[in-house]
Order: C-alpha cells, then sequence, then structure tokens
C-alpha cells in the first residue's frame, strides 16, 4: 500500500467540479470586470423584461365611454387599472381584474365572469397604448367569454361619462 | 450489474455522449460569453432568480459551460465535467418547468438569444434537456475510463477502480 492514500473516487469527481466551479468564477469575473461591456456583478434596478404571454387571442370590439348599455343593470364592468388606479376611482358594482403583461388572469376569477350571468362584460383599463382594458377584453375573449367589449380611451372618458349621468 | 459496469463498449459510447454534448455546450455558452448584459435579461425573464443573483450567474454560468464542454470533448476530468452538466441540466430543466408552468412565452435563452416566436420553451425543450441530462448520467456513472487526456494520464485513486483486478491486488 502506498504511503499517500488516494481520495474516493466519487470524493474526487465532486472535488474537480467543485474546482472548475470556482475557476470559472474567478475567470468570469476577472473577463468581467476588464472589458468595457461588462456588467455589474449585483444588478440593482428591475431589468424589464417583456414577455407576451397573456396576449389576448379573442376579438373583443371597443365601445364609447358614453354608451348607454354600459350603465345597463346585466352590464358587467371589470376594471384592468392596477389596484391603486381602482381604489381612487371606479364606477360602482365594478369587478377589478387586473390586467398583467406576464401573468395570464387567474382561471378563478375567468371563470367567475363566465358564470356571472351578465350580458355583456366591459372592461376598462388605463387606456394607453397599448391599453390594459383591451388586452384583458381580449384575453377574457379569447378564454372563450362572450359579449366582452372594452371602452374605448380607458377609464377616464369613463369617468367624465360617469360624472355627466351623475356618477354611477 | 458488476458486468454492465466493466463492459468496454462503455467508453466508446460515452465518448459519442460527450462530444455530442460538450460541442452542444461549446455552442451555448458563446453568445452568453460575448454578450452577458443579454444572457442576464434571458436569466430575469425567468422570474426566478433573486435580482441580486442574477448578474453574477450571468457572468460566471457560461464560463462552466465553456470548461465543462471542453472537459468533456477531450477527456479531461471527465466525470467531474459530466457532473457539471448533470447539475446545469437540472437547474435549466426546473426553471424551464417552472415557466412552462407560469404560462410564459419565451425563448429559453439556451442558444443565441432567439425570440419567443423563434424558439418558445415547451414540453419538447424540456424532454430535449432531460435526454442531455441523461447523457451527463451515463458519463459520470459508466464512462470509468474516458478515452481522452483522463486515459493517457490518469490520476491516480480516481480513475478506473472498475478495472482493476482485485485477485491480483490480494495476491
Amino acid at each position: 500500500m502506498s504511503g499517500v492514500a488516494a481520495p474516493h473516487p466519487a470524493r474526487a469527481v465532486a472535488r474537480d467540479a467543485l474546482l472548475v466551479l470556482l475557476g470559472s468564477a474567478v475567470v468570469g469575473s476577472a473577463v468581467n470586470a476588464l472589458r468595457p461591456s461588462g456588467i455589474p456583478f449585483v444588478q440593482k434596478t428591475e431589468y424589464q423584461i417583456l414577455v407576451p404571454c397573456p396576449e389576448g387571442s379573442g376579438e373583443a370590439p371597443g365601445m364609447a365611454p358614453n354608451d348607454p348599455s354600459l350603465w345597463e343593470p346585466r352590464t358587467l364592468l371589470v376594471d384592468a387599472r392596477p389596484a391603486s388606479e381602482h381604489q381612487r376611482w371606479h364606477p360602482q358594482g365594478a369587478r377589478h381584474l387586473p390586467f398583467d403583461y406576464l401573468e395570464p388572469a387567474p382561471k378563478a376569477e375567468v371563470e367567475r365572469i363566465a358564470s356571472s350571468g351578465a350580458a355583456r362584460v366591459v372592461v376598462f383599463g388605463d387606456g394607453g397604448n397599448p391599453d390594459t382594458g383591451e388586452q384583458l377584453a381580449r384575453e377574457l375573449a379569447g378564454a372563450g367569454i362572450r359579449n366582452v367589449f372594452f371602452v374605448q380611451g380607458g377609464a377616464e372618458p369613463l369617468a367624465a361619462a360617469a360624472a355627466a349621468r351623475g356618477g354611477r | 450489474m458488476r458486468r454492465i459496469l466493466q463492459w468496454r463498449g462503455h467508453a466508446y459510447l460515452a465518448l459519442a455522449a460527450r462530444v455530442y454534448v460538450g460541442v452542444i455546450f461549446l455552442a451555448a455558452c458563446w453568445h452568453k460569453i460575448v454578450e452577458p448584459g443579454s444572457f442576464a435579461l434571458d436569466i430575469a425573464t425567468y422570474q426566478i432568480m433573486p435580482l441580486a443573483l442574477v448578474n453574477a450567474m450571468a457572468i460566471v454560468l457560461p464560463w462552466v459551460e465553456l470548461a465543462a464542454g471542453l472537459m468533456l470533448v477531450v477527456g479531461f476530468r471527465t466525470r467531474a465535467a459530466a457532473l457539471l452538466v448533470a447539475g446545469m441540466m437540472t437547474m435549466f430543466t426546473v426553471a424551464i418547468v417552472i415557466a412552462l408552468h407560469k404560462g410564459l412565452d419565451m425563448s429559453c435563452g439556451c442558444f443565441a438569444s432567439q425570440g419567443a416566436v423563434d424558439d418558445p420553451i415547451s414540453w419538447r425543450t424540456i424532454v430535449r434537456d432531460v435526454g442531455w441530462f441523461a447523457l451527463a448520467l451515463y458519463v459520470l456513472g459508466l464512462d470509468r475510463r474516458p478515452i481522452g487526456i483522463d486515459r493517457l494520464w490518469p490520476r491516480r485513486g480516481a480513475a478506473a477502480p472498475v478495472f482493476r483486478n482485485t485477485s491480483e491486488e490480494r495476491s
């Protein structure tokens, strides 16, 4: 038997892998530090990622904010804006379902809207380009909900129309 | 079992597996090394890693891929390279499963950055990754005398315990 005990093969394999890992970390960090296009080792600001995942596949026509059918009892209004905007103002009875460019609408919420018994579903959003209301309306239509519309221009003209009617 | 482990054909089958997986890793690491910013964005898109670790991973991981790929191809510390590849494949597969579960429509970022339209992740991506993982496991588990540098200059203790004739050792 030789004087120096050889390491167990499995242990030697693990040790070699760890050494490669450490060596790669050193080389990678050094190259990154030296190159002009290197990136900071720790990212401080969020990456602007836009994954077009829940893009609506359905068709949802626009509806004018002063359309009288908006205020009919069997119309279900859905607010696609973030919670802060929803809390600031929303028409009475409007359901809140914020549109997310990354996550699809929760199935349970979609099913609740589908089984609401409403004659039509009208979604309003931020009125931007793209309009979150239109995006969510298309998503809901794509999920199989019928008679889905979106408010053209979003929440702002809808609020003005509601005020003109004496609020809702 | 012992007979299976001792079969000499493993070295040749494993050589093919090693070169195949090694070349894939070499091809995969290139754009990540050249454009770490794009790769960091790819990692961030998965929405799994904490933000503080995204760039560190983007800086280090391509070099691990490069090292492991080279080691597999030339047969240097082959089983360690296979262990690294198996570990990375596990990590990639889990990330893709989570992304698919979240419904993210995105590219896997495995090779030169492609859009979600050209190279979307799918269950086929997972099958592919599991296949590469299996090849890495094969090399790790059964390639005990790898053809390459390891065979030319075997390290004492780490290589070829399977082929040692124990009856000769006892005498």
